[in-house]
């Protein structure tokens, strides 16, 4: 750690991580129900208990892109942080607004819009989170004016996601124009500027890890992410096709979302290449498995598992089944999840004042390994639960239900596989709440102690 | 290539595809109303869609392919089922399905009869937006498009006394095997019609000139082509010949009174 107010993410990735933890409760709970009956569905149906697994994702995966952002930027504008206080009173109203939510669901306070559940006064929280986000961050590069493009673009990446939040305030009275800008947030976010935030994470990590010439890097980062918005914009058009707009939207469509494959494709031989000129050499091998992991993971789940089902003429049968549910926890994981914790194992042994050649602890490998094979298990399960419901519901006929019936063993593999993920997730935070913390040297303070508010 | 070189490919580039799908929304706005019959929004419709929202329904089902797979796609449910069918099955879910037998039971929301029919508005004019015909065939909530194709499933049970569900049920039972030559998808017809629709069409067959039974009514009309099918013939290669239903007759003398009119009642709700 070189800079004492990088220690404010501490408490971001403590928030995050937590959050990480609740949401592995109700995805249990909720593939559970797919199994049925379901004895708890008086007071926790499944509507609540899949609303409150992606919402927990999305506030988690954000307050670990926050906490990234607050370790990187002094260290790439090589300052302190404009107010750690602003960033600690941020960081409150954030989770604030979070378990807002989360409680209201349970209660039935929602919008029921689709990952936009949240309701307005909430949003609108999160609106103020992010611009006393984007102030803080912003007021630190300007003080000092220095900007790197690795900081740019994620914070580019940051900026533009509250922008996309904005048509989420809005309501139309028109269905299909609603859906319409419902995915302006929803696929202009993961398909789009997130990428931004992945990719400028990512070549942080590439060059602090593999100490590859930070020219480079970021030269290829501009390539990275131009290619992610060609295909990523008009991409959009592949949550289009069967909504009610014009026809064109589908020939569109099936080209640019074939081409979103290349921009993640182009991202994990980006760390390939890293990882061969520059070598492995760097002690934190477990921050390297989680960096080359998410390059990897996000190329297979969000790109190819992505074009699975992005041609208008295979949409058209696919569209609306667990084929969906086989991307989409593959794409998230690999793309997002795995980033933010990479950072999260990355920044650790400054944040707990470790010695960095203190080396992998076992405990974290198996965490990684094990959310893989979790993860691989989950979406092979999902993929067969999909394929078999394509088949047997929408291309022979058979009824929904009499189809759930059919495809059960498949959800049962979902259960196993998700269970061996969970291990997983919970030892990665037995690693970071409880072994990390003792692993420490005795000579160095807790840095993240020491980051108390000074303004 | 150099660094600024990739940033202008990058800025450039992503400008250039920002333009053209900003062109192309303001394009999609001004096909919206002809594509989505946008003058048919009512304020039931409107309300109903308040209804979908608050009650979170797009969490388990999709609509227009979109929302979670817990629960059946409802794009076309409102022409599928019919408004008397949804707004008995919407009062109480628990009456039609059964949680032991199908895994899962829709959890009644409670709603007030005007959101009932707030809600199969807002379906309704969901059913009719032009989306390129989708979905590309019926995606049925329970039963089979074709039958023989649920082959090793559990037989239909009512879950109440509901002359509606025991009528639904007893479709699907063999004895009678109704399923076996009518399907109750639009379009699919097998060896006999398609059922879709067939309480409209009685409707519309008793007050026809060259009707001769003695129905009066549709429901009348309805009993009177199960117990005696040639009296009002469907013209099909396999429906009929030589002034002869093809259907086999003594379903009367087979099947109780009271389970005729739980078929009546049923097939009634396909409207």
């Amino acid at each position: 750690m070189r800079y004492r107010t990088q220690a404010v993410a501490y408490p971001y990735f403590v928030v995050a991580l937590l959050l990480y933890g609740l949401q592995m409760v109700f995805g249990i709970l909720s593939i559970t129900k797919y199994l049925g009956p379901d004895p708890i569905k008086a007071f926790l149906p499944f509507d609540v208990s899949k609303e409150i697994h992606t919402n927990l994702l999305l506030v988690w995966v954000l307050t670990g892109f926050m906490g990234a952002t607050y370790w990187l930027v002094p260290e790439e504008s090589r300052t302190e942080l404009h107010s750690p206080r602003l960033a600690y009173w941020q960081l409150g109203l954030w989770t604030l607004a979070g378990v807002t939510a989360v409680v209201g669901y349970l209660f039935g306070w929602t919008e029921g819009n689709k990952l936009l559940e949240q309701p307005m006064p909430v949003k609108l929280a999160i609106v103020v989170v992010m611009l006393m986000f984007l102030y803080n961050i912003g007021m630190t590069i300007w003080k000092v004016r220095r900007l790197t493009t690795t900081e740019g673009v994620l914070v580019a990446g940051l900026a533009l996601t509250a922008i996309l939040y904005l048509p989420a305030l809005v309501t139309f009275d028109n269905y299909t124009v609603s859906i319409y800008y419902r995915w302006w947030t929803v696929h202009l976010w993961v398909e789009g500027v997130w990428e931004m935030v992945q990719g400028g994470l990512l070549a942080y990590l590439l060059i602090r890890l593999s100490g590859a010439d930070r020219e480079v890097m970021e030269k290829w980062l501009y390539v990275i992410v131009g290619l992610t918005f060609i295909a990523g914009i008009l991409g959009t058009a592949h949550h289009y096709f069967w909504i009610g707009v014009p026809g064109y939207w589908l020939p569109l469509g099936g080209f640019f979302s074939a081409l979103e494959p290349l921009a993640f494709l182009g991202m994990a031989v980006y760390a390939y290449m890293a990882m061969r000129r520059s070598g492995l050499a760097h002690p934190n091998s477990l921050a390297l498995h989680w960096t080359m992991g998410s390059a990897i993971f996000s190329a297979l789940g969000a790109g190819v598992l992505g074009l699975a089902h992005t041609w208008p003429s295979v949409n058209r049968w696919t569209h609306g089944t667990m084929i969906t549910a086989m991307h989409a926890h593959m794409a998230f994981f690999g793309a997002y999840v795995m980033i933010v914790l990479a950072m999260i194992t990355y920044a650790s042994p400054g944040l707990f004042g470790h010695d960095q050649e203190a080396g992998e602890s076992p405990t974290g490998l198996w965490a990684f390994w094990l959310q893989m094979a979790g993860m691989f298990g989950m979406t092979m399960a999902f993929a067969a639960a999909g394929i078999s419901q394509t088949y047997l519901e929408r291309i022979l006929g058979l009824g929904y239900l009499e189809t759930q019936h059919k495809i059960q063993v498949h959800f049962l593999m979902v259960l196993a596989t998700g269970l061996l993920f969970v291990l997983g997730v919970g030892l990665y935070l037995y690693d970071f709440f409880f072994l990390a913390p003792r692993r420490r040297t005795a000579s160095a303070a807790w840095p993240a102690a020491a980051a108390e508010p000074e303004d | 290539m150099t660094k600024r070189q990739t940033r202008a490919f990058f800025l450039g580039s992503t400008g250039v595809f920002s333009l053209i799908f900003l062109a192309l929304t303001i394009d999609s706005h001004r096909q919206f109303p002809a594509l989505t019959h946008a003058d048919q929004i009512t304020p039931d419709v409107i309300a109903g869609k308040h209804v979908w929202h608050r009650k979170n329904c797009v969490n388990c089902h999709t609509l227009l392919g979109e929302g979670a797979y817990y629960a059946p796609d409802l794009t076309k449910i409102a022409a599928q089922r019919g408004a008397p069918y949804l707004r008995s099955f919407l009062a109480d879910p628990a009456k039609f399905y059964n949680e032991e037998r199908d895994r899962r039971l829709m959890p009644n929301l409670k709603l007030t009869a005007q959101e009932i029919d707030e809600v199969i508005a807002f379906l309704t004019w969901v059913g009719k937006i032009d989306n390129h015909g989708w979905p590309p065939r019926p995606i049925l909530v329970s039963g089979a498009a074709i039958p023989g194709t649920n082959v090793g499933g559990p037989v239909p049970q009512p879950a109440s006394n509901d002359p509606v569900a025991v009528g639904q049920a007893l479709f699907g039972q063999s004895p009678p095997a109704c399923f076996a030559c009518h399907s109750t998808a639009p379009g699919v017809n097998l060896v006999g019609p398609s059922l879709a629709g067939i309480g409209a069409t009685a409707e519309a067959r008793v007050k026809a000139a060259d009707y001769h039974g003695k129905a009066t009514d549709a429901v009348g009309y309805i009993r009177e082509s199960i117990l005696d099918p040639s009296v009002d013939l469907v013209a099909g290669p396999t429906y009929s010949s030589n002034g002869q239903s093809m259907m086999p007759p003594g379903f009367g003398q087979s099947l109780e009174p009271a389970q005729v009119d739980a078929l009546v009642a049923y097939l009634m709700t396909l409207k």
